[in-house]
């Protein structure tokens, strides 16, 4: 069973059509680059894989379940997902958010300090995001798609904003994460800067999935 | 995962990013004085006429005043992109619903005790005798407003002229809490006895929407 299956998915907005029949199937264990200019659709099929927004047509299987139907509410608990915005509440430390999602996915505060700390957000734990600097805050968004070990992480651009050492430490960690068996989906520009060695790499056009292999 | 928990987590940060920016509960309280003390210039000054006059008035004031509060209840989500945290919740997201509605119902009932206190102020109504009527009307009318509101502040979150869509969509649904809460008020302060049957109803529709958000909630917040 493949940990990330779809079938010939579409996501329509009215007349835009964001995704035309992406099919794809993605094995555990692998880091996956999803490359393509602006308005390809890499934001939409992370947004649809992280069921934050519903297919229009086509099938979805993530772990062998639908994240959409009555039984998918477990496995968005397997799903870390870091947009373009940190979604985190901007009135809330930086703790008080970590530990809100944690309480949401039923992680324990010890994993919370362990990926706080990873991430090196120690300084910054008690200020509130909205005081936070854009690199702060990205790490910040990280630590929190990082609670509870997820098995599928969906990141959109991670590497925005963060400076040079902060960005090999995210390298290092996706790596790691890849090698322990998850499956890391990545949507970043050629020229995001130096990026690491995907295992795979889809490049989308139009909505479309125009290449699939091995990442140069 | 434990949907109780998650409703839970929901409810105390809702809380705490209320009292913490206060710009919700503030802008509420201060809405409720300016509108209950031009009342008080225009409303007859008969005892009387102020008795009569009251229920209705202190509930269409606490329905405009609850609209400012609802339709920033998910300001919070939308400013930092934080509603995604919400829709990834691994439980069924009614558990969201009911958080966000438990929050929601708790800062209506604060504004409820404030717009009473007002009404006491200005335009002498005397609780004495009504307290207990009115506790439990305010009770029902803060749950069911929470409700309904909760459930289309969410629907309007990514709708251009929000705030302008909420009302036009609360205000007829909610027009049995105006009616059921003002007359259970009316009746209660003219220290009549409420019939059984408002309590029953006005606890039906509660139930009903409140239901209704737990049961479509999982739609409403995607995309």
């Amino acid at each position: 069973m493949s940990a990330v299956e779809l079938r010939d998915l579409c996501k329509h907005y009215g007349p835009v059509r964001a995704l035309r029949d992406v099919s794809l199937s993605v094995e555990s264990g692998a880091l996956v680059w999803l490359a393509g200019a602006n308005g390809a659709g890499k934001s939409t099929l992370l947004r649809v894989l992280g069921s934050l927004t519903r297919p229009t047509r086509g099938s979805l299987s993530l772990f062998g379940v639908d994240p959409f139907s009555s039984a998918g509410a477990s496995v968005r608990g397997r799903v870390g997902f870091l947009g373009q915005d940190a979604s985190l509440y901007a009135e809330l430390s930086v703790a008080e958010n970590l530990r809100f999602c944690a309480r949401l996915r039923g992680v324990a505060e010890p994993e919370l300090h362990r990926i706080a700390s990873e991430l090196e957000l120690g300084p910054v734990l008690e200020q509130r995001v909205r005081t936070l600097s854009q690199g702060y805050r990205r790490r910040a968004g990280l630590a929190r798609a990082l609670l509870g070990s997820p098995s599928l992480l969906l990141l959109d651009e991670p590497w925005n904003g963060l400076d040079a050492e902060s960005g090999e430490r995210l390298t290092r960690l996706l790596v790691r994460l890849r090698d322990a068996g998850a499956v890391v989906l990545v949507a970043a520009h050629e020229a995001s800067g130096p990026l690491p060695r995907f295992d795979r790499r889809l490049r989308l056009e139009g909505g479309r999935v125009v290449a699939d292999g091995a990442a140069a | 995962m434990n949907g109780l928990a998650v409703t839970r987590a929901v409810f105390a940060k809702d809380l705490l990013l209320d009292f913490r920016t206060r710009d919700r509960l503030g802008h509420m309280a201060v809405f409720a004085l300016l509108v209950v003390s031009l009342l008080s210039i225009v409303v007859p000054a008969s005892p009387t006429e102020r008795l009569a006059w009251s229920p209705a008035l202190l509930w269409v004031v606490l329905l405009f005043t609850s609209l400012l509060g609802l339709a920033r209840s998910f300001q919070s989500e939308t400013e930092g992109g934080a509603l995604a945290l919400l829709v990834q919740a691994p439980v069924d997201r009614g558990w969201v619903f009911l958080g966000k509605a438990g929050a929601n119902a708790l800062a209506l009932i604060g504004v409820e005790l404030w717009t009473g206190i007002l009404f006491t102020v200005f335009l002498d109504v005397d609780w004495t005798h009504a307290w207990r009527e009115a506790l439990c009307a305010g009770l029902l009318g803060a749950l069911g407003l929470a409700s309904l509101g909760t459930l289309l502040s969410a629907m309007s979150v990514a709708v251009r002229f929000r705030e302008f869509l909420l009302p036009v969509l609360l205000f007829p649904l909610v027009l049995p809490v105006l009616v059921l809460a003002s007359s259970i008020t009316g009746a209660a302060l003219a220290e009549r006895p409420v019939p059984t049957l408002w309590w029953g109803v006005f606890a039906l529709y509660d139930w009903v929407f409140l239901s209704l958000g737990y049961l479509v909630f999982d739609y409403v917040l995607e995309d």
